[in-house]
């Protein structure tokens, strides 16, 4: 099964969507994109809900604009669930006709066994989730959209869910498409991103290639990267590279493919000595060490843009600690650091440290990427 | 700050009970002359009336018509109901316009508005008199008279019902394979049908008081309303009671019924 898009479009008053090229095969497409950027609008396309001014979407070259959405056979899990509240669990899973052997296969499945006979208005966020899944699967869809299937979730149990999300994901065998915008989601989840903005597509990669190489400005800062300077093309080497950002030296490594998911541009064509770029560095590739030990202990940190920093601010965020260094200039990166390696840094604001960043986290996004 | 000290005061009125004295008034006003109707005729007295053969067939006439009305006013108002709460056009609000337009007419305009169209002298009316239906002077005509002024009853209600079920659980439906047909019968009627019993006892209870239009259409067969105004008229306000009282206790029971069945709506 394949689930292909091309040249949609369609508007609302203030609202323009497309157009959209996007292909699902059998493979988990998360969309990722602020609220209004059109993801739900997108879902609503492919279901039925919303009918196009224009463009097409095919399954498998079954064209499925001007079908109304009981023809579609593409299931979707709406975001609180959409459970039927006048019926039990049991009778929404068999609601599409699903025939009793089918309806327990599938509370195994999705360990509903305890929850089949109740009211959806008892059901905890979770369970709502996993039965209004369960109800959309028992139809046997040719595809699956899932709109924010954990957003309304607590955190502990969004955890959960999202790895159990991903192995059953990895079960099936049509299109995915799922909708969200907690990036987290999206690169657990996807086996590709697909980030959204006011209504098109700004970039589609496997999530290490969208978290490490955005396309642009925007999907950089979508995506938690706060590390965005501006910087000159010093001279293009045979590895990459080098820029300046502010007074420090930088080394880029070509890491990038041509063509990280924008259609139609190769970023390095406009990478040219003396150029001005965007140089983006995501906080988890930036690496902290003792001042002393910036020259080298391990990790080949010497070769990695050794810098000098201080600690300007930080932030505890649950699983890791955020840390702000100044390189100078104004340049401060932003980086994520693991509580072993803050406790044994002794971070603290003024601190000292060594900083190093690998020429491969390096990316360059070049002015004409911007919109 | 005496100023201020008046205004917190002011403030702390209880508005809650001022507003049940307020609309406590209303609500004696409802009652006492309900009160006061049932204490002014002896128990014999409605026990003598209810065996006269004119009121025995009035409230034969009302009960049959008025449930023939709410019968006719479900069957095409759910429809109705359903388009104006789901179609997206702009003729929504021109339709709900004259949907609402025999909610505002005088119900005796209504009558006249309805001669026009079904009296004895036009078309359709010579058509089914001919035919053996006449829709002046017969149960049809009482049928017709209170149709036009009941059924908007069921339209609004009903309308109002839909539209508070969610749209995506329509669309969850459809996803499933659901024809709209199913999906309604399956999903929106049933989470609609709390509302839509409300409107349908709304009517039904138009329908049985309904005196303006039926006067117009049909004097004959008297509905109990109509022999009110005739026991009044040509024996005056006390042969008038026992046949108000009757037509009280049948609207109370008819509500009561409605009720208990749109207790559980969804069972």
């Amino acid at each position: 099964m394949t689930l292909d898009l091309s040249a949609l479009e369609t508007s609302y008053a203030d609202f323009d969507f497309g157009p959209v090229d996007l292909t699902v095969d059998r493979e988990v497409l998360a969309v990722l994109g602020p609220s209004g950027s059109g993801k739900t609008t997108l879902l609503s396309l492919v279901a039925g809900i919303t009918e196009p001014d224009s463009g097409s979407i095919a399954l498998d070259s079954r064209e499925l604009v001007g079908r109304p959405p009981e023809d579609r056979n593409v299931g979707i899990v709406f975001q609180e669930g959409a459970l039927f509240p006048h019926m039990t669990a049991r009778e929404n899973v068999a609601y599409a006709g699903a025939g009793d052997n089918r309806v327990t296969e599938l509370a195994g499945m999705l360990e509903l066994d305890d929850v089949l006979d109740r009211q959806p208005p008892t059901l905890s966020g979770g369970e709502r989730q996993r039965v209004a899944l369960a109800r959309t699967l028992a139809a046997d869809p040719d595809a699956l959209l899932l709109d924010e299937p954990l957003s309304s979730l607590d955190a502990p149990i969004r955890r959960r869910l999202r790895d159990e999300l991903h192995d059953l994901f990895a079960s099936l065998d049509v299109p995915i498409l799922c909708v969200t915008h907690d990036q987290r989601t999206a690169t657990a989840l996807g086996d590709r991103v697909a980030i959204v903005r006011d209504g098109t597509v700004e970039q589609v990669g496997t999530p290490s290639a969208v978290l490490d190489r955005p396309a642009n400005r925007f999907v950089a800062r979508f995506t938690g990267n706060e590390n965005l300077f501006e910087g000159h093309v010093v001279e293009r080497t045979a590895e990459g590279a080098r820029v300046r950002v502010g007074g420090a030296p930088l080394q880029a490594a070509e890491s990038d493919a041509p063509g990280s998911g924008v259609p139609g541009s190769d970023p390095h064509e406009s990478i040219a000595a003396g150029s001005t770029v965007t140089i983006s560095v995501h906080p988890s590739r930036v690496e902290l060490a003792a001042p002393d030990d910036a020259t080298g202990t391990g990790k080949d940190a010497a070769r990695a843009n050794p810098l000098t920093g201080t600690v300007t601010r930080w932030l505890h965020e649950g699983t890791d600690y955020r840390v702000e260094v100044e390189v100078g200039d104004g340049v401060a990166f932003t980086t994520t650091v693991r509580p072993p390696t803050f406790d044994r840094l002794g971070v603290e604001r003024g601190v000292e440290l060594a900083v190093s960043v690998p020429p491969e986290a390096v990316h360059l996004i070049p002015r004409s990427a911007e919109r | 700050m005496a100023t201020r000290t008046d205004t917190e005061r002011m403030g702390s009125v209880d508005w809650l009970s001022v507003a049940l004295v307020l609309g406590g008034l209303l609500v004696v006003y409802y009652v006492a002359p309900l009160a006061s109707l049932f204490l002014s005729a002896s128990p014999g007295a409605v026990a003598g009336r209810l065996g006269e053969s004119s009121v025995r067939s009035a409230a034969t006439t009302s009960l049959l018509s008025a449930s023939i009305t709410t019968v006719v006013a479900t069957a095409f108002g759910l429809p109705l109901a359903y388009w104006l709460a789901r179609a997206e056009t702009r003729w929504r609000t021109v339709v709900l316009g004259f949907v609402v337009l025999p909610l505002v007419l005088p119900p005796t305009v209504g009558g006249v508005v309805l001669l026009t169209v079904v009296g004895p002298n036009t078309l359709v009316g010579e058509w089914a008199a001919a035919a053996g239906v006449p829709l002046t002077r017969s149960l049809a005509g009482v049928v017709l008279a209170q149709t036009f002024v009941a059924s908007p009853f069921v339209v609004v209600t009903a309308k109002a019902a839909f539209e508070s079920v969610d749209e995506t659980l329509e669309y969850a439906s459809r996803s499933l394979g659901k024809g709209r047909w199913a999906t309604a019968r399956n999903v929106t009627l049933p989470l609609a049908g709390p509302g839509i019993l409300a409107g349908v006892t709304l009517a039904f209870a138009r329908s049985i008081g309904e005196f303006g239009a039926t006067m117009m259409l049909s004097y004959y067969p008297r509905t109990m309303p109509v022999e009110i105004w005739v026991s009044f008229v040509s024996l005056g306000l006390d042969s008038a009671y026992p046949v108000a009282i009757l037509l009280v206790a049948i609207s109370v029971a008819a509500l009561l019924v409605l009720n208990t069945v749109a207790r559980n709506p969804w069972r």
